[in-house]
């Protein structure tokens, strides 16, 4: 019965189109072809060039769209990379700190200076110095080293005792590569030649795990501190410079670092920001060199000689630290202000 | 000149008038879109014949469904011819294995369109099957079966014309002769169908 309807709608079906398709022979053997052709051309003038354009972009569309996602995840790729790395690079130089001290917020701390001979103290006090750190006579009739962060740039510099005495200082050399200065301070008349330095300098490379000291000044005060030598290169791997792990703040830079007996191994110069302990200090070695390097002009007739005899050997801390600070002096920079 | 006689009908008046079977409306779909179609076959390595029969399969694509009342439209009338026109060129050109055309129009891509496209497609196919077999089924069937269905279902004949055509005695006797050779047919049909 189904199926009786079946090939009944299906014979309709067939009739229909049998029909529709007469209907359409019929039309088409009553146009106008050659109008009809006239049309088709004229369609091709108008569409011609778009869709070629068009044909390229259908069959290429997924190829462009590979390559340009690939092309944008590179060149973001690259930037990122290089901004993470310059990133990386950025924060590895800042944490360097250059031990050296701002001194704008301690006007306070420098009203207490001692007394003061000569009264160049008040001097300062009406015009306290930008910038502050530490450094260690050479030899006793007044060659003086420290860092050159400390003085460079400086419109004048003065160096203070732990006594308060305060004395100015001529910039005899400077050496930017290793961080080194020497200053001479005999061209002061007020100063007078000290007895023999107590320590001597000690060249040779000091080993991993040797008890360090150092005296500087990160306040007014002379401050001691106490650690050991960590590794035998500076910050990043700085052959002219030992690591060390002791404490040290802005103000130490500069100051001796000495060995048990009293042998000047180096100067400290700065510190790793981002780690704890972590200080730097020149090898005496650099600094030798930087004094034998000293053009002997600018010594005005008077070469450096090193002390060779230490006297510190002997004593206990406590005493080599009695004998040691008169030679430890605070440096204070000013600077011209723009 | 009968063109400009005519009054110029819209796409919806025009698939109107194919559903009611209006020659007018034909006529003038016919003559609106063939140079497109015309076009596009012979740019794509087809003659004016070729182009003539992939555009007449297409308006049977579309006279079927509207027929049926099934037409959905989900772009231009025009896209919708120049789709089906494309797609059944395309699958010609294939045999004779090419498989690129240049368009001259722009076919539909949204994804309504297209599958609206696929299932219109894939309805005629399954018509042209039947199509087949049915004419196939006819030659079978030998005569006078054959021309008297022919004369009922294609020719639209009464079954009063039909009796005196073939000299039966009364339109009753015709109906029986009818359904027999409807029978016959079915059973040839039906098994070429199901297979």
């Amino acid at each position: 019965m189904n199926e009786e309807k079946d090939i009944d709608n299906a014979l309709r079906a067939y009739g229909e189109r049998i029909r529709f398709k007469r209907r359409l022979a019929k039309i088409q053997a009553g146009i106008d072809m050659n109008a009809m052709r006239q049309e088709a051309e004229n369609y091709s003038s108008q569409v011609e060039s778009s869709s070629q354009i068009r044909m390229l972009w259908q069959t290429y569309r997924t190829t462009l769209a590979v390559a340009a996602s690939v092309a944008l995840i590179t060149t973001f790729g690259s930037i990122f990379l290089y901004r993470s790395y310059q990133q990386g690079h950025q924060q590895q130089e800042q944490q360097y700190s250059l031990l050296s001290k701002e001194l704008q917020a301690v006007k306070t701390s420098q009203r207490q200076l001692l007394n003061d001979i000569n009264g160049r103290s008040r001097g300062l006090r009406i015009n306290p110095a930008q910038v502050a750190g530490s450094g260690f006579l050479l030899t006793a009739d007044g060659y003086f080293v420290t860092n050159n962060h400390i003085v460079r740039e400086a419109d004048s510099v003065y160096v203070q005792s732990t006594k308060g005495e305060i004395y100015k200082a001529r910039i005899v050399y400077a050496d930017q590569a290793h961080d080194v200065a020497v200053l001479q301070l005999c061209d002061d008349s007020a100063f007078r030649t000290l007895p023999p330095v107590p320590y001597s300098f000690d060249a040779r490379p000091s080993d991993l795990g040797e008890r360090v000291y150092t005296l500087g000044y990160p306040r007014e005060e002379i401050v001691y501190g106490e650690g050991y030598l960590s590794s035998g290169t500076g910050y990043r791997g700085d052959s002219t410079a030992y690591q060390v792990a002791i404490g040290v703040n802005p103000g130490n830079s500069g100051g001796p670092l000495l060995d048990e007996k009293g042998n000047v191994v180096g100067m400290i110069s700065g510190k790793q920001t981002t780690s704890e302990g972590v200080s730097f200090a020149i090898k005496t070695n650099y600094l030798l060199q930087a004094l034998s390097s000293i053009p002997s002009d600018s010594l005005k007739g008077l070469p450096i000689r090193l002390n060779r005899k230490n006297t510190l050997t002997e004593l206990s801390r406590k005493q080599q630290i009695k004998r040691m600070q008169d030679y430890v002096y605070q440096v204070k920079v000013f600077k011209h202000k723009e | 000149m009968k063109e400009s006689r005519q009054p110029v009908l819209t796409d919806e008046e025009l698939l109107t008038g194919l559903a009611d079977g209006s020659d007018d409306a034909l006529t003038q779909l016919y003559r609106r879109y063939f140079p497109m179609v015309l076009h596009f076959v012979t740019t794509n390595s087809g003659n004016e014949d070729d182009a003539k029969d992939i555009y007449q399969e297409a308006l049977i694509v579309l006279y079927e469904k509207v027929r049926s009342g099934s037409l959905e439209l989900h772009c231009q009338l025009k896209t919708y011819l120049y789709s089906i026109s494309r797609r059944l060129w395309l699958k010609q050109l294939t045999q004779r294995s090419r498989f690129m055309v240049r368009d001259v129009e722009t076919p539909a891509s949204d994804e309504l369109a297209m599958e609206q496209l696929n299932d219109d497609l894939a309805d005629h196919e399954e018509r042209d099957r039947q199509f087949t077999l049915m004419a196939d089924s006819l030659d079978r069937l030998g005569e006078p079966c054959r021309t008297l269905l022919e004369d009922f279902y294609i020719q639209h004949l009464s079954m009063q014309d039909i009796t005196e055509k073939f000299g039966y005695t009364n339109a009753d006797n015709a109906k029986t002769q009818k359904y027999k050779c409807l029978m016959r047919l079915k059973r040839l049909f039906f098994s070429e169908y199901k297979s």
